[in-house]
């Protein structure tokens, strides 16, 4: 039930053109690519509005979920010096 | 960054220079990559180091102490796509539909499709984000690893790829739905989000 009524909510603010605005801006933002008007925009829109607010969560946690959560391999010990020795052979 | 600028001449030490303090560091993040778009450990060995032997043989299209990770990246990238990628045994892995999809919608459109909460995003563990990234065609997810692992900025990722910055935001936009939508596709099949 929780969920239909957010869903609800969610689509009755989607004719809202200040939240048609803030969902355009929220990828710059998150991004880091927002001017400062476009940043001070969105947080006076976020402050009042509960569904843009969870959406910018959302996105803000999926982007870290990336940076953080996924493996990083080892680069493998040989693949320098076999760079570096066909550099040398090179000069 | 791209090869119509003035030509650098540099000696052999100068050139022995700019690839130690200036390529070399970033290998890690160019292993990486590679590994991500080729999900192969040899594979990935080979073409970090096509790629960082192109950079050199074409050292003197670089200027010094410009963004040589972007350029890198943009030789990687484009070796994957021009040699790699037809060398390669396996068949590239692409889902059309989400192909299609992504060249009809011209626009970036706003539309909320996903369910998906914060609490099941947080819950998520390293194997089960590293499947739904891996599982989208390689252009959704090369601009997520650009942009969201590598930390490029739009402007950057325009270089790296030949597109338009508005290309690069809507097709961002677009992988990051698709992403949602894998994401959330887990979720319910273990029982989260009820
Ligand atoms: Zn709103």
């Amino acid at each position: 039930m929780a969920t239909n009524l957010f869903n609800w909510l969610k689509q009755s603010v989607l004719g809202r053109s200040s939240c048609k605005r803030c969902l355009e801006l929220l990828e710059l933002i998150t991004d880091e690519e927002a001017s400062p008007e476009e940043v001070k925009h969105f947080h006076n829109h976020i402050n009042e509005c509960l569904p843009c607010y969870e959406s910018y969560n959302l996105e803000k946690s999926i982007k870290e979920m990336l940076q953080t959560k996924l493996e990083k391999k080892q680069v493998p010990d040989d693949l320098i010096q076999s760079i570096k020795l066909k550099i040398r052979n090179n000069l | 960054m791209s090869v119509e600028k003035v030509k650098q001449s540099y000696s052999d030490v100068q050139k022995e220079k700019i690839f130690e303090t200036e390529f070399l560091p970033h290998i890690n993040s160019m292993y990486n990559f590679a590994y991500r778009l080729t999900f192969d450990e040899d594979d990935a060995k080979d073409l970090v180091q096509e790629t960082y032997l192109k950079a050199f043989r074409f050292l003197n299209s670089f200027q010094q102490g410009t963004n040589a990770k972007a350029w890198l990246f943009r030789i990687l990238k484009n070796s994957f796509i021009n040699d790699f990628r037809k060398k390669s045994k396996q068949p590239p892995k692409i889902d059309y539909q989400e192909v299609e999809t992504y060249y009809n919608s011209d626009s970036v459109d706003v539309s909320m499709t996903t369910d998906l909460r914060v609490e099941t995003v947080q819950h998520m563990i390293g194997d089960e984000v590293s499947n739904a990234l891996n599982a989208l065609a390689v252009d959704f997810r090369t601009v997520i690893i650009l942009c969201d692992l590598e930390g490029f900025t739009y402007e950057e990722m325009s270089k790296i790829l030949d597109i338009p910055i508005g290309t690069v935001r809507s097709r961002l936009h677009r992988s990051r739905n698709l992403l949602k939508e894998k994401l959330q596709t887990y979720a319910k099949s273990m029982g989260y989000n009820k």
